[in-house]
């Protein structure tokens, strides 16, 4: 059940480039390489759409308007002009990205990925990521199903990263929301926390360090 | 239509209506200057002659002779309005009125004289408890009509309608010759002569502009004159000056372009001349079956994706070069932003195996800001710390809430950095971008310079200086949207 897509894209070597990019990264893309204005009834049945704003046909920015008009399908924009009022204008007509030429391909695939990627699912007392599993109202923490006991501070810093999987998280930030201030608590304390917390979890659990910046907890098994 | 010809019906047309108003106001004022003179007239003559006029009421009247010397009779013409004596032999015979005529009528309002007219039932009513009743004026009738009521009120005689015309003796307005029409003539000649000089005065108007716009607005349009045709004529130098000016303005852009134009494809054409390069490397190779170098493939990849930024930059930097940069400050997402440049450059930074990473805070942060500027200033900084670092190093740019009004992004890496000294140069304040370009050939220069620029521009700070990881650390500080 591969997911569809509308490519909207004038120039032919582009344009199959990117459907022959799309269908590898296994999407199912339909590609239209003119513009035209669109009605509630000739609405694509696609899960999003890249458009490009220079077209034959009907404007680009016209065809956001008519999309927009009609459904909430999300719009990559592709512009070959690197100017402010293309971009602006078309966020305001509800574009939900932007790339500006050229790019490389795996950044296409990497935000029409991003921008399918389903919203978190409501906030529930159980976070899973991977192999973890993190209950909130109960504060346990579990690998593979394996109780695993934890601190406070340990478990306030898996559930900081747990609640953004995969995005590096600041170690100033991780300091300020995990440890308590009157005991002295500073980025190196941290640094100690993590390294206990490691152990406990055993390798697969994998609290990352990401450098520059503090850690991430990679979503695992998920990629 | 021309100006003269304009005045002149326009003139005619204010005239007309005035006239026939004068006409109007003449003939009443005719009217109620006869009816005034027809009752003292007939009034004192009709009460006086009752006993002549109970015994013959069907003779009484006729023709009322004016006796002399009754006071409010027909005068003798009056002198001349526009001091023609009377009586000169040039002028026609004054009009001769028809003499007044008087009618008895009973109580009954009937008369026994055959000749007398009914009496309009208007004049019956209008009489009422009055003792004197006038038929109004009415345009174009001269003919003048009073009831008078007896003092003794019975009687074949209790009323005399007495009836004359609006003598033109009778207080007339105007005069009876046409000469009054002379002044408004006068008037109208004068007022067309009058607008003769305003007319040339156009014309030699119309000429100077003409003059002036043949030679691309460089002579002056020169009317002397304190009136309303000196003030335009100011008018149209000043907009002559305008225009000069823009098309100075137009000119230094044009060769502003021209210069980028020059300076791009200089630029684009040595990128593009190494990909060349690597591209016929990777195809002779093919042809002679060796394995695909991974090497000169990266290398490839590198100058294209170098290319791209600097096309992007040398766009960037043309506009900043024509000094009154008009910044389109709209709301911008700066963690979008922040995925975005990382999205553009991941797919290199792979290539080279530099580690990129970025982290945002969970709060969207928001500033006011020229999306390309800022977005190519950042992209700059990032790609600068993935190109000149090295296989196996790191990039990390973090942004985070700086305080509770600012932002701060920080761009760090471990490359080899940049001498302090250097660094100066490469952010000099006033630095042109050609400068900065010729200064390092390799790029960094122009991309650096934009983005100091772009923040300057912003009244964001932009800092350099090493990082705690031995490489650079680029610092943009700013405040957020609404601060």
């Amino acid at each position: 059940m591969s997911r569809r897509l509308l490519i909207v894209e004038d120039d032919e070597e582009l344009g199959a480039q990117i459907v022959a990019r799309l269908r590898a990264a296994g999407f199912e893309p339909t590609w239209w390489k003119e513009g035209r204005r669109l009605t509630q009834d000739e609405l694509p049945k696609v899960e999003l759409v890249v458009l490009d704003l220079m077209l034959p046909g009907t404007y680009g920015m016209d065809m956001l308007k008519d999309l927009r008009e009609h459904s909430e399908v999300p719009v990559l924009v592709l512009s070959a002009r690197n100017d402010t009022a293309d971009k602006v204008r078309a966020l305001k007509l509800g574009a939900d990205d932007y790339m500006t030429k050229p790019f490389w391909p795996e950044e296409l695939v990497e935000r029409v990925r991003a921008r399918l990627r389903r919203p978190k699912l409501e906030r529930s007392d159980v976070l899973e990521v991977g192999i973890l599993r993190i209950d909130r109202a109960r504060r346990e923490v579990s690998v593979r199903g394996e109780r695993v006991e934890v601190t406070r501070v340990e478990f306030d810093f898996l559930l900081a990263l747990a609640e953004r999987p995969g995005e590096a998280v600041t170690r100033r930030w991780l300091a300020e929301r995990v440890l308590d201030p009157d005991r002295n608590g500073d980025e190196r304390t941290l640094d100690v926390h993590v390294s206990r917390l490691r152990k406990k979890l055993g390798r697969e659990a994998i609290v990352e360090t990401v450098w520059g910046i503090g850690y991430r907890l990679a979503a695992g098994a998920d990629r | 239509m021309k100006l003269r010809l304009r005045l002149a019906v326009t003139t005619i047309a204010a005239m007309i209506p005035t006239m026939l108003g004068l006409f109007w106001f003449d003939a009443a004022a005719q009217h109620r200057a006869a009816e005034q003179i027809l009752v003292d007239f007939a009034y004192p003559r009709a009460s006086s002659a009752r006993e002549a006029c109970e015994a013959a009421p069907a003779s009484w009247g006729r023709e009322l002779a004016p006796p002399p010397g009754v006071p409010g009779g027909p005068r003798p013409p009056p002198p001349h309005k526009k001091g023609l004596p009377p009586g000169e032999p040039s002028r026609p015979p004054p009009r001769r009125a028809r003499p007044a005529v008087a009618f008895a009528y009973d109580e009954s309002f009937h008369s026994q004289n055959p000749d007398a007219p009914v009496l309009p039932e208007k004049l019956v009513r209008a009489i009422g408890g009055h003792d004197v009743a006038i038929v109004p004026f009415s345009w174009g009738d001269p003919t003048v009509e009073v009831l008078l009521r007896m003092p003794w009120g019975s009687g074949p005689c209790s009323f005399v309608l007495a009836r004359g015309t609006t003598d033109p003796e009778w207080g007339a307005v105007l005069p009876e010759t046409q000469l009054w029409l002379l002044p408004t003539l006068a008037v109208f000649a004068a007022m067309l002569l009058a607008v003769g000089p305003v007319v040339r005065r156009i014309r030699q108007l119309t000429e100077a502009v003409r003059r002036s716009a043949s030679n691309a607005y460089a002579s002056a349009v020169a009317i002397d004159g304190r009136d309303e045709i000196g003030e335009l004529s100011r008018a149209f130098d000043a907009a002559g000056r305008e225009i000069r000016a823009q098309l100075e303005e137009k000119d230094r852009r044009e060769q502003a372009l021209r210069h980028f134009l020059a300076n791009t494809t200089h630029d684009v054409m040595i990128p593009l001349t190494v990909l060349q390069g690597h591209l016929a490397t990777l195809r002779e190779r093919a042809r002679e079956g060796e394995p695909l170098d991974a090497g000169v493939l990266v290398s490839a990849m590198q100058e294209a994706h170098y290319m791209a930024s600097l096309v992007h930059n040398l766009g960037i930097a043309a506009k900043l070069d024509t000094a009154e940069i008009g910044l389109q400050r709209d709301a911008v997402e700066l963690d979008a932003l922040v995925a975005r440049v990382i999205g553009r450059h991941r797919p290199i930074a792979r290539q080279l195996e530099v580690s990129l990473e970025s982290a945002v805070p969970e709060e969207p942060i928001t500033i006011q800001a020229d999306v390309t500027l800022i977005e190519q200033a950042v992209s700059n900084v990032v790609y600068n710390a993935i190109r000149y670092n090295r296989a196996g190093g790191h990039v990390a740019v973090i942004l985070e809430r700086a305080s509770s009004d600012g932002f701060c992004l920080r761009v760090i890496d471990d490359g080899p950095g940049i001498p302090e000294d250097e660094l100066s140069k490469l952010v000099a304040r006033g630095a042109r971008g050609d400068e900065a370009r010729k200064r390092a050939p390799s790029g960094q220069g122009l991309g650096l310079h934009i983005a100091y620029r772009a923040a300057e521009l912003h009244g964001f700070r932009l800092t350099l200086g090493p990082s705690e990881f031995g490489g650079l650390e680029v610092v943009l500080e700013g405040k957020l949207a609404g601060a």
